[in-house]
């Protein structure tokens, strides 16, 4: 029986059903994600094997540094649980609890990016660049910016996809899965982070 | 995500939020404890773990989808994160200097 047969028979629908009973844009968005994992996975293993691989690594971070990761990493969780709270708001058809949930988490993602890229500038400010830094091995910062800039390069495209999504959601051009599948990207973000932490900072504290 | 679970408690997302900070704050204290080596090393990772985990069974609802999404997901994206840690070897062999290092 061909594709047109069942569609005109009316009892079959005529499209094979959706893998896994999920929306096709949400499993885009998982997949998207998937492939992702492997983008980050390769930035830290690569920084891993730098840092194992260099005797003289260097161990930066201030308790000041870390203070200030430290309420990063607090504004970021906050912000996944707001997101968690404006998915649900959209699946149960509120639409401006939602949308404020979405500007939320907006806002704390929007600090989060500030207070990151004010730690970039204290670094910059103590000499470290791509190529260089002041306490020996090149290789930490191109590895260090490498790794936490792929990180904000995330959270300000999520930023973006928010902004967008979060406005359209509220004038009703998009649906509630569209708010579900920023939500799986701002929360993707976050688990991102919490390697990120530990490997870049915690691993590197000033001794 | 469905109705009958949009319906249902936000307890579980608060304990898993707390759940999160408290591994966070966990990982500050073995650092500054213990600065340096592969237990710390392993700690860290095993906590950085268990806070993701829980991010995307709970925060992603991960756990609310269909067993052979989870299935299908996990394998793959494990085997390929596990495929990718061959490199530790040769960044022993680097810092080490022995054998074939120049």
């Amino acid at each position: 029986m061909s594709h047109a047969d069942l569609a005109v028979g009316g009892h079959t629908p005529a499209m094979e059903p959706s893998p896994f009973a999920i929306p096709a844009k949400k499993l885009a968005m998982w997949l998207f994600i998937i492939a992702d994992i492997m983008t980050f996975a390769g930035c830290l293993v690569a920084y891993g094997f730098l840092r194992n691989a260099t005797p003289d690594w260097p161990r930066p971070f201030q308790p000041s540094t870390i203070g200030g990761i430290m309420v990063m990493t607090f504004i970021l969780i906050t912000s996944a649980l707001t997101m968690v709270l404006g998915v649900r708001a959209a699946r149960a058809g509120d639409r401006a609890a939602a949308f404020r949930w979405t500007m939320i988490t907006l806002a704390g993602g929007l600090l989060f990016a500030l207070l990151h890229i004010r730690e970039w500038f204290g670094m910059i400010d103590r000499g470290v660049t791509l190529y260089k830094n002041p306490w020996g091995t090149g290789l930490f910062g191109g590895a260090y910016f490498s790794v936490t800039g792929m990180e904000l390069l995330h959270v300000i495209a999520g930023l973006i996809a928010l902004l967008i999504v979060g406005l359209g959601y509220k004038r009703g051009r998009y649906t509630s899965d569209d708010i579900e599948n920023c939500g799986l990207f701002w929360q993707f973000i976050n688990i991102v982070w919490m390697f990120v932490v530990p490997l870049v900072y915690l691993l590197n504290i000033a001794s | 995500m469905n109705k009958t679970d949009e319906q249902g408690g936000l307890g579980k997302y608060f304990v898993v939020y707390l759940c999160m900070l408290v591994i966070t704050a966990l990982e500050v204290g073995i650092a500054y404890r213990h600065p340096g080596g592969a237990q710390l090393l392993a700690s860290m990772l095993f906590l950085a773990f268990i806070g993701a985990l829980l991010g995307i069974l709970y925060f992603m609802r991960l756990a609310a989808e269909k067993q052979s999404l989870v299935v299908a997901f996990a394998v793959f994206t494990l085997f390929v994160l596990a495929t990718m840690n061959y490199g530790w070897t040769d960044s022993l062999r680097l810092l080490h200097g022995a054998p074939f290092a120049k």
